[in-house]
Order: structure tokens, then sequence, then C-alpha cells
């Protein structure tokens, strides 16, 4: 009779252990998979938030997703946790059911499994081992081959062959998103609209203003609260690694400069300069230079407040009159560049200087004055534990690392192309680093580990002011009087150029699928990225020297005559909205989280909702 | 410093908790709510230490003297509830001998490592009980071993041909588990322990899962995972094949019952055997001979396989795969920043650094992965050889390096219960 109850519950728990461990399968994989705070929904919201921030509503509908999301997950999670407990309580009353059942069998003595020849067993044996090891070294031996370099390389040249063969044999119609439709999808205003929807911005800045001084009131009461460092870095001109991307997100697309709008802070620079912004952790660093002095610059990014000022004074060959200089190059054209730890600045006189983020000399030399009729304007360049400057001029022409550390020379390339004001940039081909640079008649990529030559392509002709963009181990290179080409990375081998749209200052910026350049006359065009067909141009009846930057998505440009421009960044060249500023700008702003800091010819200024 | 050595030890937990924390990024509370500062209570790690060793000892002497002197499985029964219940569900499975090879294959290659004494313990002190007398550890000091004899409930004999095969299993294991500690990559005994998670009542729910999938295995036969896992068993095992003392199922004659035999659960007791193979002499030794010849190439061919998949395997280090990361997204900035790259920036770390990090990890890959894979084809080769090995048996034996001390074939045999039969009436006899 007893022995009858121990077998039912023992099946009973059995049959509901069973089941319970498919179900909590079936939730682990389910929760496992669970981006609960990406669904498409929170996404398409976020997106419209970041194209209009002062919407409260939609902020509030946004939390309400957010909160709901967490709560579902954790009460998903919760029901596991629940789950498996009882699913070990019922292994627990299953085991004690069945010890139970078998307490009086136990000692029967089984039946061999095996017939009983130890050597057949043996043999036995040694066929699975040997069978057995095989297989898993054939198998680990193709995983091996198949993650191999050789294999991969391989597989890439087949695939971009098929990918070629199908742009060639098929035409996809791309579904044409009207402009009217993506500006309603953003919730963006027009520059033909901007009048229209001034008094209704108006307003809104006044209630912002209202409520930001309400805020204000709070916080005081409650103590200043210690704003969030941002984690995006924006090390030098055009970047990191000077590409024009940035992984910045939440970039404000409504803001007003002489309203103030949306400005966190604006100021003035000591000295001019026609050099581009970086940013790193809190610090903003420029540079600006005059006759009387080469000055490094630190901002805070929160207060727009100078930190410190460091001179370029000191210097031994360093010149005592000024080089002639262009006044569209100036002393100063240069970008300055750092790692988070420390911050170079180069000027037309061949000075260097580095310092770490208090402002501190590390080290300082002179490269030697460089011989240029406009004035040296390369930008600098943070690889590693080195900084890295292009210093093409008329007569002694080279390439240099130096240590960040105390500014020693670690590898040095003699370069025979005429003066050049580029930029290098650093790109990944099959996940290595090259450093690009751009010359008449070369463009050249370096390996900048050691300086070594990696692949030299003559392709450019003039004077040589834009600098190089890659993206998907394509190299890209622009300039008047030449040609857009692009360059295959991993040999050097061009792929296509075209002679459509030039840019004479501004850099081109390249995306997966496409390249955009501007040109100094007013035309931004768009080119595929794989074929260099012209996709879409737009002639905003402009100059263009700064060079544009992709972020958040979007394409972002100002012209020489202070007005943003923002494009889809889909190759269509789709204006989603234009924000004069009234200051001319030559330089290329720089961005983080939630920031962009923008010098212009008379200010330096940080753009943010935060 | 004590502190920091237990740190160390308690690294994959930590590691785990941090997972934990950061699954989701912090609300945004416009309330002015200021986030708590994370603390950790410091547990005071030397008392417990010191009570750790001593319970490690007085269970494993307790198993001994069951073993040795009372030959009965009633205390080791109790030394297993114990286990469990301290080692396992008290203290969390925290240090577990099985792990701490980790660590002391690490401090040996290491110098910068310190490995905690409390751990080297855990290591050593079961190895000179297993040298001394036999796998004791196992029997029921062992949490893992413990659960899984308490949950047995009949035991159905797998092929011994399928068995023996398996038995290499936990050296293969043994020599990714050093691979991956070598390299500072991870310790994987830890992290994918089947039984920590339900002693910790929380965890991983895949490897808790797994677990549980083998406690289940374990109702129906004996030590699935001392058996066809444990890297630390087999290691034992070696020991115990030479041990001082050796227990025997009987001090009296055998009567070839086959009881002791069919009680095994983990068939350690081999049945007597004519040796009767059909087989010359001859063909024999060839074999043996062909065996031994092939035993640098099999070690050859698995350094060569394991240097080739180096590379793979590398991707598990966090370095590694940072690296890829980064340099993926450097590549392709448009796509969404992963946390890690997220990370990697905010830190002001650049990929020089980055890259030299991740070839130095590669390089040690080469180096580790080569000897992992000379370990593993040497433990084929030698499976292999002792597979080819003849030998007659005329009563019923033990293979110590099998036999985790359990004591149930004492309990079966009927020689012992004539014998105890006599004890109770005779004290005198009482062995």
């Amino acid at each position: 009779m007893n022995k009858k109850i121990y077998r039912n519950v023992a099946a009973v728990t059995a049959i509901f252990a069973i089941t319970l461990s498919i179900m909590l399968a079936t939730n682990y994989f389910q929760v496992r998979k669970a981006t609960p705070l990406q669904t498409e929904v929170a996404e398409t919201l976020k997106e419209l938030n970041d194209m209009n921030s002062e919407n409260p509503q939609l902020q509030e509908q946004i939390r309400q997703l957010d909160l709901l999301s967490r709560k579902a997950y954790f009460i998903g999670e919760n029901h596991l946790k629940t789950g498996i407990y009882l699913l070990l309580a019922m292994i627990g009353v299953l085991i004690a059911a069945l010890r139970l059942y078998f307490n009086d069998v136990k000692n029967i003595p089984d039946k061999d499994l095996d017939p009983f020849d130890d050597w057949l067993l043996k043999s036995k044996s040694r066929g699975y081992i040997l069978w057995g090891s095989g297989a898993v070294a054939a198998t680990a031996l193709v995983l091996a081959f198949l993650s191999s370099p050789y294999y991969t390389s391989f597989k890439q040249k087949k695939d971009k062959a098929a990918s070629e063969e199908m742009v060639a044999e098929a035409v996809v119609p791309e579904e044409e998103l009207s402009t009217e439709d993506e500006y309603a999808l953003a919730g963006i205003t027009r520059e033909e609209d901007t009048s229209a929807a001034a008094d209704t911005t108006a307003t809104e800045a006044t209630e912002a203003k209202e409520g930001e001084a309400a805020a204000a009131d709070s916080t005081a009461e409650a103590g200043p609260a210690e704003p969030e460092i941002p984690k995006v870095t924006h090390n030098g001109f055009r970047g990191n690694n000077s590409n024009g991307q940035s992984s910045a997100r939440n970039i404000p697309t409504s803001w007003n400069l002489s309203a103030g709008t949306n400005i966190a802070w604006k100021t003035s620079i000591p000295k001019p300069g026609y050099n581009s912004p970086a940013i790193s952790g809190r610090n903003v660093f420029v540079s600006g230079a005059d006759a009387e002095a080469r000055e490094l610059y630190c901002y805070d990014i929160f207060t727009g407040e100078m930190k410190w000022k460091l001179a370029a004074s000191g210097i031994p060959g360093s010149p005592s009159t000024m080089p002639a200089v262009n006044a569209d190059t100036g002393l100063s054209a240069s970008s300055v560049a750092t790692n988070g730890q420390q911050v170079c600045a180069i000027f037309a006189t061949g000075d260097i200087i580095c310092a770490d983020m208090d402002g501190n000399k590390l080290w300082a030399k002179n490269l030697g004055v460089p011989d240029n009729h406009y004035g040296f304007a390369s930008s600098l360049l943070i690889y590693g534990s080195e900084v890295i400057v292009q210093y093409d001029n008329d007569s002694n022409g080279r390439i240099i690392a130096l240590n960040l550390s105390n500014g020693n020379q670690r590898w040095m390339k003699e370069r025979t192309e005429k003066a050049t004001w580029s930029s290098p940039t650093i790109a990944y081909v099959d996940r290595k680093a090259q450093l690009i640079v751009m010359g008449n008649p070369n463009i050249t990529a370096y390996d900048p580990n050691n300086g070594d030559l990696i692949w030299k392509v003559d392709c450019m002709s003039g004077e040589v002011g834009a600098s190089p963009a890659a993206s998907n181990g394509k190299i890209f290179g622009a300039n008047e009087y030449a040609a857009l080409v692009a360059i295959n990375g991993t040999d050097g081998a061009l792929l296509w150029q075209s002679n459509e749209y030039l840019p004479e200052v501004s850099s081109p910026v390249a995306s997966r699928d496409w390249v955009y350049v501007a040109t100094s006359y007013g035309v931004l065009a768009s080119f595929n990225a794989e074929t260099g067909e012209l996709v879409a141009e737009q002639d905003l009846g402009c100059q263009f020297y700064s060079s544009p930057m992709i972020v958040d998505g979007k394409l972002f440009i100002f012209s020489i005559e202070g007005t943003l421009y923002m494009f889809s960044n889909n190759g269509q060249l789709t204006l989603l909205g234009s924000i004069p500023t009234g200051e001319n700008t030559y330089a290329t702003p720089a961005f983080t989280d939630g920031r962009m800091v923008v010098r212009s010819q008379n200010s330096l200024y940080c753009v943010s909702s935060l | 410093m004590k502190r920091f050595l237990t740190s160390l030890g308690l690294l994959p937990l930590a590691g785990f908790l941090a997972g934990a924390v950061d699954r989701f990024p912090r609300p945004d509370f416009e309330s002015g709510y200021q986030y708590p500062e994370y603390s950790y209570a410091v547990p005071n790690e030397m008392l417990w230490d010191i009570i750790d060793v001593s319970v490690l000892l007085i269970l494993l002497g307790i198993v001994t003297w069951a073993l040795f002197k009372k030959r009965t499985k009633g205390p080791i029964l109790a030394v297993s509830i114990v286990s469990v219940g301290y080692f396992g569900f008290f203290r969390g499975g925290c240090v577990c001998s099985i792990g701490s090879i980790q660590n002391v294959a690490l401090a040996f290659a290491d110098p910068s490592y310190s490995l905690p004494i409390a751990v080297f313990l855990f290591f050593i002190i079961p190895i000179v009980f297993a040298f001394l007398f036999g796998r004791v550890f196992c029997a029921g000091v062992c949490p893992f071993g413990a659960l899984q004899d308490l949950v047995n409930v009949k035991n159905y004999r797998l092929s011994r041909a399928v068995t023996g095969a398996l038995s290499i299993i936990p050296w293969i294991y043994l020599a990714f588990a050093l691979l991956y500690a070598l390299t500072r990559t991870r310790f994987i005994i830890c992290k994918f322990d089947p039984f920590i998670g339900i002693f910790r009542m929380g965890g991983d729910i895949g490897v808790i899962g797994f677990g549980i999938l083998l406690l289940l295995m374990s109702v129906f036969t004996g030590r699935p995972f001392c058996r066809f896992l444990c890297p630390y068993g087999a290691i034992l095992g070696l020991f115990s094949r030479v041990s001082v003392f050796k227990a025997e199922i009987t001090p009296k004659k055998c009567i070839s019952c086959d009881l002791c035999h069919d009680s095994c659960p983990v068939d350690a007791i081999k049945a007597p055997y004519g040796n009767k193979t059909g087989e010359t002499p001859v063909e024999g030794v060839k074999r043996i001979v062909v065996y031994m010849a092939v035993l640098p190439v099999l070690m050859l061919a698995g350094a060569l396989i394991m240097r080739w998949s180096s590379p793979d395997l590398a991707r598990a280090n966090s370095e590694v795969r940072l690296y890829e990361m980064v340099t993926a997204y450097e590549a392709a900035m448009d796509a969404e920043m992963e946390p890690e790259v997220e990370a990697f920036y905010s830190q002001g770390r650049n990929l020089g650094e980055l890259e030299a990090s991740k070839d130095a990890v590669l390089r040690s890959f080469r180096l580790y992965s080569t000897l992992a894979g000379i370990l593993i084809g040497l433990v084929i080769g030698l499976k292999l050889l002792e597979m080819s090995l003849k030998r007659g048996r005329k009563e019923y034996e033990i293979d110590y390096a099998s036999c985790v001390g359990c004591a149930k074939c004492f309990d079966y045999c009927p020689q012992n219960k004539a014998l105890a039969k006599a004890s109770v009436q005779n004290p005198e006899t009482d062995r």
C-alpha cells in the first residue's frame, strides 16, 4: 500500500517537475533575450524627443513606458526565481518518494549492461576514444580554419564580388520618403518655416526659462548637483581618429545663439585661431595665437569658464619673428589633440607643446620653422602613446611620431610631397590601424606604430587642404583640381574616382554606404561609397570651410556664414533643419553626449539642452 | 593583506555582482533623489578561513576513520549531510577544492598573484589525504559529491565501454581550466560550477539548470559530475592510485557474491576476469608499442591544434573581446555603441594601448594553449595505453583511481556483516 503511495507521489512530482522545467526554460530564454528598454515604441519616442526636447508630455510618456518596462522585466525575473525554488522543492519530494519506493529493492543485484568481457570493453573504449578525439580534433581544425585570416580574407573578397555582381545586375528601387514626411517624423521646422515658428519658439523659450528658474530654486534648496561628466570624447580635429564621426547622442537640433536657447554658455577666446575644439571629460581645448604669444586654452564644458591657459614660450629654436602666414590660415590653424591625460598643440612657428589635464607643461619643442607659403595648418593626431605630426612643407617634409610623455621622437619618415594643409587620420582596415596621410601627389598609408609604408597611391594634385576619410575598410580622399577617390585600404587599389564635386578646405566624411563632400562654393554632395555614383546634391548658396560630421544619425555642417545645416545620413541629403547663428564659422564643431561645442570667428560656445 | 587575498579568491562572485548591478541603466529621477554609494561589508574572512580548514580536517578525519577503522557508511552519510549543509548551503560552496586548482596554477605562473593560504590548504590537504588513504575527500567531504550521493536513489549502470572513454573528459576540462586561469581570462571551473547556484539559491539560471540536470541524473546513476567532469577528482585519482593505505572491501576472504560490484555507484569495483582475449600476446605487445610510438604524435597534434585554435580561445578574454568591439566600432561608427566600448572611451584608454594588451594576451594564449594541447594529447595517449593492458583478476578488486570511498560496498558485503555480527558477540575480533 505504502509503495503505491510513494510511486504515485513520485509520478505526480515527476510530471510536475518536468512541466515546470519546460515552462522555466521557455521563460528563461524569453527573459534572457529581452531588451525591455529598447523596444521599437520606446526608441521611436526617444528619437522624437531628441528632435524636439521641449515636449513634457512626450517625456512623461517615455518615463511611464520606461517604468513599465522595468517592472515587467523584474516581475518576469522574480517569477523565474520562484519557479526555480518550486522546482527544487519538487525534486526534493521526488527523490524522497523514490528513495522510499526503492528502499527494499535496492539490494537486488542488477543485470550487467555489458556482457562481462573486460577486454571487449577496453577495446570498445579505445574505439570510442579514438573516434571521439578524432571528431573533436577535426571540428577544432575546421573552426580554426574558418576563423583564420586566410579564410576571412577569402570570404570577404567573395562576398564583395557577389555584392558587386548584385549591384550590377539588380536595380533595387529605394522607397523614397518625401521631405515633408521626414520633417513630420523628425518634428523639425524648416528654414523657410523659421519665421512662422519664431513666436512659438520665443514662448517656449520663455516657459523654459521660467521652468529653469524654478528648477534652479529647488536645486539651490537641495544643494548643487554635480553634473555627469560626458563620456564620449572628441579627441581632436573631426573627432576621435580624425574621421569625422562621433558616437555622441542627443545633440540638440533646436537652439538659438542670439536668444540663448539651449546655449549652455558662450565665451570669447583670448587669441584668434582657425583650429577646432577638442573635448575630453569636462575639458574643452582650443588654441590661439598672434604675434605676441601662442597659447593653449582649457575650458570647463559645464560652465565655459577658462580653467587654465598655457603659453608656448621659452622653447629653444622658436623663431623670434613670426613666419609670414596668410590671413586665412593664421598662426594657429592646427587643431589640438588630447587623449584625456595629455593635450598637445602646435603652431605655425613649429612650436609644439604638451600639457597634462591641469595645464602643467610636460614638454615643448620646436620642430623647425615650417617652410609653408600659407602657414602651417595640419592638425595633430594622437595614436596610442604618441602624437603624430604631418609636417609637409615646401622643404624638409616629414611625418613624425613623438612620445607623448616626453616629446622624444618615436619614428620619422621623410616625405617628398609638396606643402600640404591636410591632417592625418587613423583608419581601421581588417581591424588593423593605418595612418592615412594626404599630400600632393600621394595618399599614403603608414603603420602608425613604426611609420612603415603600407601603400601609396598617386592620385592628388594642387594644394591639398582637405583631409582623408575612412569607413568599412575604404579610404576616401578629395581635393579641388584633383578628384574624389576611393581606395581599398587592404592593398591600396584605386576603387573608383569622381570629379563632380571637390572640396577646397572642408574634408569629406564617410559612413558605411555614403561619402559626403562639401565644396567651398556651397554644394553638399553625397556619393555611393561602393560605386562612386553621385546620389544627391544640395546647393545651399553658401561657402563651406568647416568639415561635415556624422553624429547621432545625422550630418552636421557649418557654413562660413555661420549656419548649421542638419541632413539625414541616408545619402539623400534630406535637409532636417538649419540654424543661423550670425557668426562666421570656419572650425569644425566638437561633440559629446547632449552637447556640441562650436568655435566661431569671435567666440566659443556650447549648445546643450542638458 | 589578508582581505586582499580573500578578495582575489572572490573575484568571480564580484564579477557576477557587478554584472547584475549593471543590467539596466539607472533611472533618472527628477525629484533630486541621490543614489546611495555602494558599500560592501568586509567579512571577517580570517576567522572563517580557520573554521573552514578546521571543519575540512575534522570531516576528512571522520571519513578516514569510518573507512579504515569502523568500516561502515553511517558516519560518511553524516559527514555528507554536514558537508552539504556547511560547505554547500552555509558557506555557499566557496572556498572549494575543485576551484582552488586555478588559484594554485595562477600563483605558480604569475608571481604577482598572491595565493590565499586557505585556498592553498583546500587544494593540498585533500591531496595529502588521497596520497595516504585514497579519495576520502570525495567520499562525503566534498559538498558536490555529497549532494549527488544524497539524492542517489538507484544505480542504473552505464556501459563501461562508454564510461571508460568518458573518463578522459575531466582531464580535458582541467587543461582548459588551467589555460583560462593562467591567461588570467577567467576561472571557468567557478563560472560553470553547476552546484554553486543551487547552494546560493541564485546565479546564472543556465548553470543552475545544468546543476539540476546533473542532480536528476544523480538520482539514477552515481555521481555523474565526479566521474565525467570533476578535474580535481582526476588529480585525486592519480594520488589515490598510489596511496599508502588502501581500503579493502572486506578483510575476510571474498566469496565472489557480486554484491559489492553491484553496489558501487561509480563502478569502481572490478569483477574477476580470466583474461581470455582471443588475441595473441604478440598482437597485444604490438598494439602497446604502436600506442607508445603514437603518444608523442598525439601530444604534438594536440599542441598544434590548440595552438591554431588559440586566437579563437582567446576571444573569451575581456581585453581581446574589447579590442574586437572597439575596432568594429571604429570601423563603423554608425553602429550602436556597446556599453563596454563606452566604458573604454570614458576611461581615457586608447586603442594603441589596448592593442598591445590584446597582443600580450594572444601571446600568452599561444603558449598555454600549446601546453594544454600537449596535456590533452598525453592524457588520450595514456588512456589508450591503459586500455591496451591485459590483466586477469581472481577476485573482486577496487579501482582506487575511481573509488570515491563512499563505503557502500562495505554494507553490501556479507562477509563484513558476518564480521560485524562476530564483533558484537566478541568485541576482541573487531578490527
